[in-house]
């Protein structure tokens, strides 16, 4: 049964934001602030960096704020000004990429200025924008989210969640239903989600985690992902892609938002989060981490596997 | 010590990716000492098995290897103090997600053999290769590499309709 989901703080999360964005701009704390505007269609929202405090009324938050703005601060992207401190409108998911970024040495804490939302959850497409946020219509992400509430913002707006609605564990189910296929069964399975993928590398360009200058698959000497899209080379892009993601992935979902072709990427990366917190103990939270599991190890690491 | 050579129908290729110090040099001291081990076995010499990439691991698939070893210095023994260390993790997060998405964790060996274990990768390569044997050719990757671009196939509806509009 579909239930309509609690997002009447989002009005007085928009006040706020353009409250502090304007206050933030104007006495100079902050040289840029990374946000949501409202896009071309109705209900449509789109990121914006503004500059000048007079355009914080531009700024807003509503259930179609999919985007992880975190994105805008890698290297990768180029568009945002690089200088002074830079603030950001982060959900709980994206300040998690964020901190996964810091713990990489991508960014430094003290040149940002974190936003951070109290957020209720936001759509899962945003082909119809304007549509209600229902059980139905919620982002997968957001059904499994522990984290509502961000932790270390440099400002929160005050406002009190409402106590969330029972939702279905969408990839804790659809892995439970791999996991208790045969092996085969599990390869045709990917083999067909694979074979939808025409290399767009959009699930790339979204993601927080991609910043590498020169990526492994784009490399011809030696050439070790093949690059057309094609059976072979789609598989390997994809099982490199959840490799390199494993143990740094903070479940943003933009991935798997921005798949043109609805490959469940996200589902890889939540599989790889699960086993590596059953192996070592690690997930991607608040706190800034130095190393990451992969990049870590202990002596007494399970070898059970090794002869 | 001559064995008598076995006629078999199907010689399975296994690459075994190992670690200069230890299971390379191990390797060596199985054939000076004149030990028999199945010749199925490619040798892969790496500086480390911190080296050795789960990318390489996909590409010998891909190029047609039925199983795959990777072998390097017991822990603590390495030569760059933690390569294997690294190495042991990031394995046991490959070996998940191979699992994952269907390949058999069976053709996928991890050993650690050290330079004065000849004895010990003989038993590692001979056990490898009588499994992958009884497992029979790895075809998944192989059909892949030969298979057409999917996305190209008109057999979806929506597709074959614009096709045939056009």
């Amino acid at each position: 049964m579909t239930q309509t989901i609690d997002i009447s703080r989002y009005s007085a999360l928009t006040e706020a934001i353009r409250t502090e964005a304007r206050r933030i701009l104007s006495d100079g704390t902050v040289s840029a602030v990374i946000g949501y505007t409202s896009g071309r269609r109705t209900g449509a929202v789109q990121p914006i960096v503004i500059t000048a405090a007079d355009d914080a009324d531009k700024l807003l938050f509503t259930a179609a704020c999919v985007n992880n703005l975190a994105v805008y601060l890698t290297k990768a992207k180029k568009d945002v000004p690089k200088r002074g401190r830079i603030a950001v409108v982060l959900k709980g998911c994206d300040l998690k990429a964020l901190v996964g970024l810091i713990g990489e040495s991508q960014l430094k804490r003290e040149d940002l200025y974190l936003i951070g939302i109290p957020c209720s959850g936001v759509l899962g497409s945003v082909l119809k924008p304007d549509q209600e946020l229902t059980t139905a219509t919620i982002a997968s992400k957001c059904c499994e989210c522990t984290d509502r509430l961000p932790q270390g913002c440099d400002f929160v707006p005050a406002v009190d969640l409402p106590s969330p609605v029972p939702l279905e564990q969408r990839y804790a189910a659809e892995i439970a239903r791999l996991e208790a296929m045969t092996p085969s069964e599990r390869w045709e399975y990917w083999k067909e989600q694979f074979s939808k993928c025409i290399k767009c590398y959009a699930c790339r360009q979204v993601c927080p985690f991609c910043f590498c200058e020169q990526c492994l698959c784009d490399r011809n000497r030696p050439q070790m992902v093949e690059q057309s899209p094609r059976p072979s080379g789609n598989t390997a892009w994809h099982i490199m892609r959840a490799m390199h993601l494993a143990g740094r992935c903070a479940g943003c979902g933009e991935c798997e938002r921005a798949c043109p072709m609805d490959i469940p990427l996200n589902l890889l990366n939540r599989k790889m989060a699960k086993e590596l917190k059953e192996l070592f103990g690690t997930e991607a939270g608040f706190e800034v981490q130095d190393k990451g599991p992969l990049t870590s190890f202990k002596e007494d690491d399970d070898q059970s596997f090794i002869r | 010590m001559h064995l008598e050579k076995q006629k078999h129908d199907f010689e399975p290729k296994i690459i075994a990716f190992v670690c200069t110090w230890c299971t390379y040099a191990g390797a060596d001291l199985a054939g000076t000492s004149r030990m028999q081990y199945p010749a199925n076995v490619r040798v892969v010499k790496f500086p480390c098995t911190g080296r050795i990439d789960p990318v390489f691991i996909l590409k010998a698939f891909q190029q047609g290897a039925d199983g795959v070893l990777v072998s390097g210095c017991h822990p603590g023994d390495c030569h760059y103090i933690a390569g294997n260390f690294h190495a042991r993790r990031r394995f046991a997060a490959f070996r998940k997600l191979m699992e994952f998405i269907g390949v058999d964790l069976s053709r996928i060996q991890f050993s650690w053999v050290s330079a004065a274990e000849g004895g010990k990768w003989v038993e590692v390569v001979t056990d490898l290769t009588e499994r992958v044997r009884a497992l029979g050719p790895m075809v998944e990757f192989k059909e892949l590499a030969l298979e057409e671009q999917w996305s190209g196939n008109l057999n979806n509806p929506e597709l074959q309709a614009v096709y045939e509009a056009m």
